[in-house]
């Protein structure tokens, strides 16, 4: 990688990358391929667990498929096996098209996908087993924990490597959220572990330090991931400058600054000292200021020169702008939704639910898929086999992430308000809201569709590539 | 931007402070609380339940009620929790103390459990023994949740298995612990209502 910044290269824009398989790309390749075809494979899973939710079986009356495990293991599938494999291919891809970046070890790499792989099917089967604790995304046994912790900095602490080794010079806003978010979560993942599981504070702390822990995941570690993606595609295919470049630096510091105060506002009205459910109210309103930033770097990068429908046209920027939007979405809600007012209709509703899948799915998962059409073909050194496949994915998770989401919303804000009246009986809230259920089983299914089209198309691709040579492929 | 380990040092930061100031403080403000007498010399609160229904606890946890059920009660002034008769009054750190893994819960599905014990209606004229009053709550369960949207009764708790076994302890633990979920009482930061 050339990675001279100091040759007058455009800033706000990353570097133009070679158009042939880079060493670089080619020592990666492998490792790669690895997480991802890891990620697509609990994305099925997650998807099939998803339907199993959603239907209802009605005649199933055994243990292991009981709503309480079936749900636990899809969040935690979805999280760690689709979203967090995804990022560890996605992060080590971006680092290496952004630094003067060996991956000398990709052996040690590949040992971390392993590794965390095993250890999450693990902690999957122990759900279904009912081993499980009481705690979103910590439910699988503690003993999971250290062994993804290590397999975590296996796999994601080389963008740190590479970062504080690089020479001197310029650095893109990529660099800064991967490195940041890279660093983030180990630390957060252990003292969670700590403080909720192994040395369980006091009563109710574990509570906040799960609050604290859950913003740091979905908000810096997946988040900041998927802005990195972001800040490095929308320039890279439009072939501009990012609209306000000189802002992202502000992004990046209003957004790790500020994302680890949010958590408590998850905890409104909950038995813990009021100063402090304050503070994750305050520290939402705040995060806001990394959104608004965010949005104009994306938004305006995208209304300049047609940069929409230039957007549209691409698989890539039509799921990674759609992403984008998402994002803006989710921190106005988040902010909006912190409000006691506001959050005291639909604290323990659907609709938190519908908030986080906007965050994950409707942008995480967006960004990763966008980033895949993009970086699979020059590893594979073919072409995605079928662009119907890739209309299906894309319409298919389009809708079904649109309607998933609004219904989450819609209804948890309806329930919220008959739940606010105590008037109406528990019996009519839950038959009001007996419309989710029968709306998620459609989105379920949409779900499902588009991701088998993503991976039939993903798999096709890489099984029919050889292995491209390192000189290997043209643009 | 340029000095990584000025980003690294302040991405630390962001991480420690968090850590510090939410974390710490409530740990070093909460962690010393104990339960309480009502009045002066009398009983403390929250008591300390039975071990058949720490027992009970765990079944909860390894069945994933907690995915549809909570145990806390907000304040009359954030959501109807009290008026819809989930508890007396709002729940408070200090009902917390005695649990080793609190079970809060984030979705509510079902209703409220933070008092299930105490607004549970007695058993008829108190003629039950326990595996008697066990095998009627797991009934009342299955009753209850014949009519939600997620299918399961759980009935394999009190159903003789396919060899005729009928092991009743899970039922009869879990049956406690409900029955053991109360905060009925006064506590120094939240006096029930007369
Ligand atoms: C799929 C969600 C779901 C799961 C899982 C679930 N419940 Fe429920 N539960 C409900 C709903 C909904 C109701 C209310 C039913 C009604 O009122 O018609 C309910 C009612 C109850 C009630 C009666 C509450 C009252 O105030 O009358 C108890 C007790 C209860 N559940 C305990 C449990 C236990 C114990 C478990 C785990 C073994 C469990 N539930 C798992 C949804 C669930």
């Amino acid at each position: 990688m050339t990675q001279d910044n100091r040759s007058g290269r455009p800033q706000g824009r990353p570097s133009p990358g070679e158009s042939r398989l880079s060493r670089v790309e080619a020592q990666l390749r492998g490792p790669f391929l690895l997480f991802f075809v890891s990620a697509v494979i609990w994305l099925l899973v997650a998807s099939v667990l998803g339907l199993i939710s959603a239907l209802q079986l009605r005649g199933v009356s055994g243990e292991v498929f009981t709503f309480g495990h079936v749900s636990a293991a899809q969040h935690n599938l979805f999280i760690y096996g689709w979203a967090f494999n995804a990022f560890f291919a996605i992060n080590l891809w971006l680092t290496s098209q952004l630094g003067r970046f060996e991956l000398r070890n990709a052996w040690l790499v590949s040992l971390g996908a392993i590794i965390w792989n095993v250890a999450l099917t693990y902690g999957a089967l122990s759900i279904f087993a009912g081993d499980l604790n009481g705690f979103s995304l910590l439910e699988m046994p503690r003993t999971v924990g250290p062994v993804l912790a290590v397999a975590f900095l296996l796999s994601a602490f080389w963008p740190i490597v590479a970062y504080a080794q690089r020479p001197t010079g310029h650095s893109f806003a990529s660099q800064w959220f991967v490195v940041g978010a890279s660093f983030v979560f180990p630390l957060a993942y252990l003292l969670a572990q700590l403080l909720v599981l192994w040395n369980p504070a006091s009563g109710v702390v574990q509570a906040i330090a799960h609050s604290w822990f859950i913003q740091n995941l979905l908000l810096l570690w997946l988040g900041g991931s998927a802005l990195a993606a972001v800040y490095y595609f929308l320039p890279k295919v439009l072939g501009r400058n990012i609209t306000g470049y000189y802002l992202a630096s502000v992004a990046f510091w209003t957004f790790f600054l500020f994302a680890g105060w949010t958590g408590t506002a998850s905890l409104l009205g909950s038995p813990i000292p009021v100063w402090v459910q304050s503070v994750g109210v305050v520290g939402s309103a705040m995060f806001l200021v990394s959104v608004i930033i965010t949005a104009i770097n994306f938004h305006g990068t995208l209304s300049t020169q047609s940069g929409w429908s230039l957007a549209w046209n691409s698989t890539t920027l039509r799921f990674i702008s759609l992403g984008a939007v998402a994002f803006t979405l989710y921190g106005v809600l988040n902010a909006l939704f912190s409000f006691r007012g506001f959050n005291a209709v639909v604290r323990f509703t659907s609709f938190s639910a519908g908030q986080e899948q906007l965050l994950t799915y409707a942008f995480a998962s967006m960004v990763i898929f966008g980033s895949a059409y993009f970086i699979l073909p020059r590893l594979t050194g073919s072409l995605w086999p079928s662009t119907k496949l890739v209309h299906l994915h894309f319409w298919a998770t389009a809708i079904g992430a649109l309607g998933s989401i609004s219904a989450s919303l819609a209804v948890g804000w309806q329930s919220g308000k008959q739940l606010a009246d105590p008037a109406v009986p528990y019996a009519q809230v839950l038959t009001a809201s007996a419309g989710l259920a029968s709306a998620s089983l459609i989105f379920a299914i949409l779900f499902l569709v588009g991701h088998v089209a993503f991976a039939l198309n993903a798999f096709g691709m890489i099984l029919k590539s050889s292995a491209p040579a390192v000189e290997g492929r043209h643009d | 931007m340029q000095n990584p380990k000025l980003l690294i040092a302040g991405v630390f930061l962001t991480v420690a402070l968090p850590f510090g100031a939410l974390l710490l403080s409530s740990q070093v403000q909460l962690g010393d609380l104990a339960p309480a007498p009502e009045e002066e010399g009398g009983a403390l609160y929250p008591a300390t339940v039975p071990g058949l229904a720490v027992q009970g606890r765990d079944v909860y946890t390894s069945l994933g009620c907690i995915a549809c059920h909570t145990q806390q009660v907000r304040p009359s002034g954030q959501g109807s929790d009290i008026a819809r008769g989930y508890g007396d009054r709002p729940s408070v750190a200090r009902d917390y103390v005695l649990q080793s893994h609190v079970l809060l819960g984030d979705r509510r599905i079902g209703p409220d459990l933070a008092n299930y014990g105490a607004r549970v209606a007695p058993t008829p004229k108190g003629t039950q023994t326990e595996p008697e009053k066990a095998a009627a709550l797991a009934k009342s369960l299955a009753a209850v949740h014949v009519a939600i949207h997620h299918g399961n009764t759980f009935a394999f708790l009190y159903e003789a298995d396919a060899k005729g076994d009928f092991a009743p302890e899970r039922a009869d633990a879990l049956a406690a612990y409900l029955l053991s979920l109360r905060q009925d009482y006064n506590s120094p930061e939240a006096k029930l209502k007369k």
